[in-house]
């Protein structure tokens, strides 16, 4: 379920990138980035998930609890001890409690940015938005440096998400599934599956002629990337539907009831377990978003009743199944809102966009879990010390996955930008 | 309040020229130099808190969302996002417990001495020491530290700005921006210092205040902005070398024409050539009527040869249902007709009957400001109607077999039913959103820096929405009636839950019941209460009616008394009308221009801001005047556009305009919209008959869906109308609806059930085309008829047989009495059964055969010469095995593949194939295991061409 935030849903705030210039990206362009992918087949992770927890959760409430300080900044909720000795999270998070040796807690993380969509799309890309030019997102640039299976879709969001790919282009968008599993149903994407009755022969000869009859934009793809991105499209959709694999990938129903268990029952749950079954099945790049976080008023009712018991079971089994799976080493997993909330309760009893302090969670891809890096300070009104920005994060998220975050694309214009602009990988995550 | 309009007027030419007249004010006195200067030391002047002191704050960054400016502000310091509310601002800096500014020992104020960092400031330092910042602050705290006086609170400022072009040649050149403010009072100040600038495309010019460098060729705005003012200032740097004398000859027959082009020469962009006949018919019927055109229809217009066919073909589309559907689809995306809103409203109905009175006032061309009056002035009642007649009316409507029509009521009341239309505060965004074509959602709780609106700006303009006086619900007067109608219906809400309230009255309307029915009502303004001195009535419950709002503000415009108004919405209604409103007709030619070009000279369409200008405002201002003139007729617009040689613009690029999609310079290739790709679909597989029929009646087509949900409509899928991103009409936005590609899309076109069935379904055309063959669906003869056939042919066979038999025997056949057709079957078998004794040696039956052959040639030359009958009449039969079963092969297919293939690209790509095309496809189809699945394979590849899927 898709949960409107206070600013309403989406906006489209950004010029498109600029009108004139020279230069282009090209297919040729896109299959040297599959060589690229060569360098990066030694990097801990090969694929990865993002948690895009929309609305802003508060950190207060969550992983960063603040028990001393005063009543009308720490709220209701109590810590509870985890199985890691001295972190303490939320007592509305027990399984993750349960779990936190699996991944790290990144406290006192810090921007400036305290509107839903300019929020999201920092936190989706790494890079701080301006007017002028999209960035891409995660899944976009991950995708394009590691292309993944031919006959698999290489970059799902369960069931849509903000992830854009901004100046490289449409045809490193993200595949909506459109629909979020349910428990107990089989689940499948429409026309992934060949018809009865057609053989792959039959559709490799019609494949045949299409490439033969579709030229009349030959040779104008770098002027429209829509020309370009449909030409990708048409490439991956070919694979997809005649190979098996990708219809196996989503249909969660192969999954063991002991498997599945962890999950619970929830919508974010079986989210969480379908992106657990298309990273096995070779999909790069996963996103699953949970809304409903934008907390103004009345949040901790909201919280232990609704978000906190669905974020736990979900978010747990996510790790939980992964580890389980072998997975939990070659996936980088990265769980965030577009920022915290404020750390004094409102009158509304309800807390505010805050981007001061966030925290942010980071699992796999080598990074070894059961810590806590970064704080805040007393009353979680901002980092202790230097903190976190979104883009060390970014920088960090893309070492894990063995694409260095100085890589250099260039716009349409020929413009040459850095992958994240203005991050340092963290290095304490690395030892 | 002029200076607001001034600055629209700058923003509408794009350009603030150094020669423009100040404001109409007292004497304009001399100008005054640059703060900074004037502070470089110390200086006897007092600083003014609007024109000096706050934008210094926001200059230095203590009003920023991060900083002060957040709405807990920082370190018990809050400022107004951006400043705007000088009370505020004044009041937090100067009073409270820990005041920012010491009156006492100015020196020791806390904003001068944190943003110097003489003491911790966890926002680091702002500027230094003695620099004329410092100075500036220092000497308003020393004089007092006043705020906004009284008699300044009308002041009104324009910024002139030096040059007012820039024009750049080469990258690194630089340029300074001098910006002057006039004040209404006459004073005439450099402001320069104190100034925003931004860069509206970076890659074309970069910034570091007011100093400009040209990075890329092209064309943007650098944003200028000072207390309320935004001024864009253009910047351009041409692409190419053909300029001036350079400049190549191009044709500009139209208005239009002449006012893109004279853009395209300051950049040096040369347009495309004119498109081919058949590029432009596919390319106004998708854009126009939302059609592809019909094959004959491409046929007759190819060999059209008179020169004004484009012009009457424009002409013909307007006047086609299919015009009127997709134009109505358009409406109802921004005015946000959409069932989840209207859920409970006018039981299910609501969304057609608002798709129906649209569309029968888009039929009858009514002008747009008049469909609009209906829609912004709606009311259910009839001035004097009782409740009784109008729950009548409107019960009628819903009657199973009615004949009575919403859409001749005079209001759109759905409009305000909606549920996020209830609050004042939706109402003046989304109405801001649909008439307006501006955003002004910032304004409800900051003023940003770009733009114009102040939060007192948003909160004046929607006292004109006013939830307690423009009611959708139960009249109150009436519930009473209302009551008694349930009653008499036998339903009792109290008794039961809502739902089945709600199914009893659907029945009961849908049996032809007359049932209550809510309604849009329009109150006086409720009178301010007086306080309550009354001893006796103290410590009661407080009156919590609020009073109306007495006064509402036109968004840069007046305020109005609207508490002496009977409906305050007329005040709009009128302002919306006024010739120089400077949104009301933009917003719609901006809008419908980005229909046919991809984007509008604003884009995006819905954010018409001074921060976005046009790219072309000249152009803008031209289509908008002349709709108004031409009395906001839609249809002088859509011929205006659609015969401009612009428009009309091949896609093909030239090395100029490569790249350009904003100037109008050449077609751009954009994917189908959602509905007009599922008819195209659709209308690429089904037979040339229900072509024509769908032309005329569009009832069964996706661009007639009325509301967001399909409601099982026929024919059209509620799953690919949301992979291709139809409207979803919720949120106040144009980009509600999507024009990107995505992987799902391709997957749809390739392996979706629903094209393949489309493709293959029986009563499609394919199927006609095999049937006109001899074929069933899946290639094979005819089941039927070679069932028939095969039957005939035995009989036949049997026939044949016997009369051999008899022939052989002497004197028992006799050749002279056999009719043509029987003499040539019998020479068949003679002639095998001949070969094959010759075969076997049997002398004896060699020449018995051959005298009954011999007989059997010189009947046939005798019936020859009888008639006058060519002999490529007779029928040829099959040669019958004499002595096996007989087997009857499928008669080669009557399958004409190269016309075939002629017909299907005139179906898909709307053109004639190249040779090199008809070549692939016949071998296709020869190649395939019969002409049937070769024929479904061509269609499938087409249907999936990039050329079928873009308008291009």
């Amino acid at each position: 379920m898709l949960h409107t935030n206070c600013e309403g849903t989406t906006r489209r705030d950004f010029l498109k990138a600029g009108a004139l210039g020279t230069a282009g990206f090209t297919l040729a362009g896109y299959l040297r980035g599959l060589e690229a992918g060569e360098v990066a087949a030694t990097a801990p992770a090969k694929a990865a998930i993002f948690v895009n927890l929309n609305g802003g959760p508060s950190h207060m409430d969550t992983f960063d609890l603040k028990p001393n300080a005063p009543e009308d900044h720490r709220g209701e909720f109590k810590p509870i001890e985890t199985n890691v000795a001295g972190i303490q999270i939320s007592e509305h998070l027990p399984n993750l409690a349960k779990c936190m040796d699996k991944f790290v807690i990144l406290r006192g993380v810090s921007h400036t940015l305290a509107a839903h969509d300019l929020g999201t799309d920092y936190v989706n890309c790494g890079n701080r938005p301006i007017r002028s030019l999209d960035f891409p997102s995660y899944g976009s640039v991950v995708t394009k440096e590691r292309p993944g299976a031919p006959d698999l879709p290489p970059f799902v969001s369960i069931p849509n998400s903000r992830q854009k790919p901004g100046y490289l282009g449409v045809q490193y968008a993200t595949m909506n599934t459109g629909a979020t599993p349910k428990f107990g149903q089989p689940f499948s994407v429409r026309g992934i599956k060949l018809n009865n009755g057609v053989t792959v022969s039959d559709v490799e000869k019609r494949q045949s002629l299409l490439s033969d009859l579709d030229k009349t934009f030959k040779g104008f793809e770098a002027n429209s990337q829509l020309v370009e991105g449909l030409d990708r499209f048409s490439q991956q959709a070919y694979s997809v539907i005649t190979s098996p694999r990708a219809r196996e990938a989503f249909d969660i129903s192969k999954e063991s009831p002991a498997f599945a268990e962890k999950f619970g029952k929830r919508d974010f749950g079986m989210s969480c377990m379908l992106a657990c079954r298309l990273v096995e099945s070779g999909v790069r790049f996963v996103t699953v978003t949970l809304g409903g976080w934008d907390t103004h008023a009345d949040c901790f009712n909201v919280l232990k009743s609704q978000r906190l018991p669905t974020l736990d079971e979900g978010l747990a089994g996510l790790f939980n199944g992964l580890a389980e799976k072998g997975l939990l080493e070659t996936t980088a997993v990265y769980v965030t809102g577009e920022f915290g909330r404020t750390p004094k309760v409102n009158p509304r009893v309800g807390r505010d966009h805050y981007p001061r302090a966030m925290f942010m969670l980071l699992a796999g891809g080598g990074v070894k879990g059961g810590r806590v890096l970064g704080a805040s300070d007393e009353k979680g009104t901002g980092p202790e010390g230097k903190g976190f920005s979104p883009d060390d994060v970014a920088a960090s998220y893309y070492k894990m996955l063995g694409i260095p975050h100085t890589l250099e694309y260039q716009t349409n214009t020929g413009r040459p930008v850095m992958v994240v602009r203005d991050g340092q990988p963290i290095p304490e995550l690395f030892v | 309040m002029t200076w607001l309009a001034l600055a629209v007027i700058a923003a509408s030419t794009g350009v603030a020229r150094a020669d423009d007249t100040p404001a109409p004010t007292a004497k304009t006195e001399a100008e005054i130099s640059s703060i900074a200067e004037r502070f470089a030391k110390e200086a006897p002047e007092t600083p003014d808190f609007r024109m000096h002191v706050s934008p210094l704050l926001g200059k230095v960054g203590c009003n920023g969302r991060a900083c002060h400016g957040s709405f807990q502000g920082r370190g018990n310091f809050r400022l107004s996002l951006f400043g705007f509310d000088f009370k505020m601002d004044h009041d937090n800096l100067t009073k409270g417990d820990n005041p920012r500014v010491d009156l006492e020992s100015p020196e020791e104020s806390l904003i001068l001495q944190k943003a110097t960092l003489a003491i911790p400031h966890k926002g680091g330092e702002r500027f230094a020491k003695d620099s004329w910042q410092y100075r500036v602050l220092l000497k308003w705290a020393q004089t007092g530290a006043d705020g906004l006086s009284a008699d300044r609170e009308q002041d009104a400022v324009k910024l002139q700005i030096t040059p007012s072009e820039l024009h750049f040649s080469k990258t690194g050149e630089q340029a300074t921006l001098k910006v002057v403010a006039h004040w209404q009072s006459g004073r005439v100040e450099d402001v320069t210092a104190l100034c925003r600038f931004q860069s509206n495309n970076e890659q074309v010019a970069t910034l570091s205040e007011s100093l400009i460098t040209s990075a890329e060729p092209g064309s943007t705005h650098i944003v200028v902005s000072y207390d309320n003012a935004v001024v864009p200032v253009l910047v351009v740097r041409p692409v190419s070398d053909k300029l001036g004398d350079k400049y190549p000859m191009v044709a500009t027959p139209t208005r239009i024409d002449e006012l893109v082009v004279n853009r395209l020469k300051q950049l040096g962009i040369v347009p495309s050539d004119v498109a081919g006949d058949a590029e432009f018919l596919r390319r106004v019927s998708l854009d126009l009527a939302g059609t592809l055109p019909a094959p004959t229809e491409v046929e007759a217009f190819l060999s059209d040869t008179s020169s004004d066919k484009r012009q009457r073909k424009v002409n013909e589309l307007l006047e086609r249902p299919s015009y009127a559907a997709w134009w109505t689809t358009k409406l109802c995306d921004i005015t946000g007709n959409n069932d989840q809103q209207l859920n409970n409203v006018g039981y299910n109905r609501s969304t057609q009957q608002w798709y129906d009175w649209i569309q029968h006032r888009v039929v009858e061309n009514m002008p747009y400001d008049k469909l609009v009056e209906g829609i912004v002035l709606a009311k259910s009642r009839e001035e004097g109607e009782s409740y009784a007649d109008y729950c009548k009316e409107m019960s009628e409507f819903m009657h199973k077999g009615t004949d009575t029509n919403f859409s001749e009521r005079d209001g759109l009341t759905y409009y305000w039913a909606r549920r996020n239309y209830r609050s004042a505060n939706e109402r003046a965004l989304g109405f801001a959103y649909t008439f307006l074509g501006i955003r002004i959602q910032c304004a409800e709780c900051h003023k940003h820096p770009f733009d114009q609106w102040t939060q007192d700006d948003y909160k004046q303009f929607s006292g004109f929405f006013d939830p307690s006086r423009i009611r959708y619900g139960q009249f109150p007067a009436a519930k009473k009636e209302a009551d008694e109608m349930l009653g008499a219906l036998g339903i009792e809400p109290k008794k039961s839950n809502g739902g089945d309230v709600r199914r009893a009255l659907q029945k009961a309307v849908t049996d032809g019941k007359i049932i209550p029915t809510e309604e849009l009502f329009v109150t006086a303004a409720q009178p301010e209460r007086p306080a309550n001195k009354n001893a006796k009535n103290k410590g009661k419950k407080p009156d919590l009616r609020a009073a109306s709002a007495k006064t509402a503000k036109l968004l840069g415009g007046e305020v109005v008394k609207v508490s002496a108004l009977a409906d305050p919405r007329t005040a709009l209604m009128d302002w919306l009308r006024q010739k120089d409103n400077p949104y009301f007709a933009r917003a719609f030619v901006n809008r419908v221009w980005a229909n046919y070009f991809n984007v509008g000279i604003v884009n995006p369409t819905d954010d018409m801001s001074l921060a976005n200008p046009p790219s072309n405002a000249p152009l803008l201002d031209y289509l908008a005047a002349g709709f108004v003139e031409h009395n906001y007729d839609m249809k002088w617009l859509h011929r205006e556009i659609c015969n401009s040689r612009t428009y009309q613009l091949s896609w093909v690029p030239n090395e100029t305009n490569k790249l350009d999609e904003t100037n109008f310079s050449r077609a751009v290739p954009r994917r189908l919209p959602a509905e007009i790709a599922y008819d195209a679909i659709y209308q690429a597989t089904c037979t040339d008959e229900e072509i024509a029929s769908r032309q005329t009646d569009v009832s069964r087509r996706a661009i007639s869906v009325a509301g967001t949900q399909n409601r099982g409509k026929q024919g059209t899928s509620g799953y690919a109308l949301t992979v291709f991103g139809r409207s979803v009409r919720e949120s106040n936005c144009d980009c509600d609806r999507s024009a990107e590609a995505s992987l799902l899309q391709t997957i749809y076109l390739q392996n979706d059930d629903e094209v393949l069935r489309n493709i293959e379904r029986r009563g499609g055309w394919i199927d006609q085309m095999a049937k006109a063959a001899g074929m069933t669906l899946t290639g094979e003869p005819d089941a039927k008829q070679s069932a028939l056939a095969k039957q005939k042919a035995m009989a036949k066979q049997e026939e044949t047989n016997k009369q051999a038999a008899a022939l052989m025997q002497k004197g028992k056949g006799d050749v002279s009495k056999l009719d043509k057709a029987t003499v040539e079957r019998q020479i068949v078998v003679f002639e095998k059964q001949l070969a094959k004794a010759t075969e076997d040696k049997n002398e004896k039956r060699v020449n018995r055969l051959t005298t009954v052959l011999e007989s059997l040639r010189t009947r046939q030359s005798q019936l020859a010469q009888a008639t006058d009958k060519p002999a490529a009449e007779l029928a040829v039969t099959e040669a019958p095995k004499a002595e096996a079963q007989p087997e009857v092969k499928p008669e080669a297919p009557k399958f004409d593949s190269a016309k075939v293939v002629r017909l299907a690209y005139l179906r898909t790509l709307s053109r004639p194939p190249t040779d090199t095309e008809v070549e692939r496809s016949t071998r296709f189809i020869h190649e395939a295991a019969d002409p049937v699945a070769g024929l479904k394979g061509l269609l499938w590849a087409l249907v999936n061409t990039k050329e079928f899927i873009i308008n291009h």
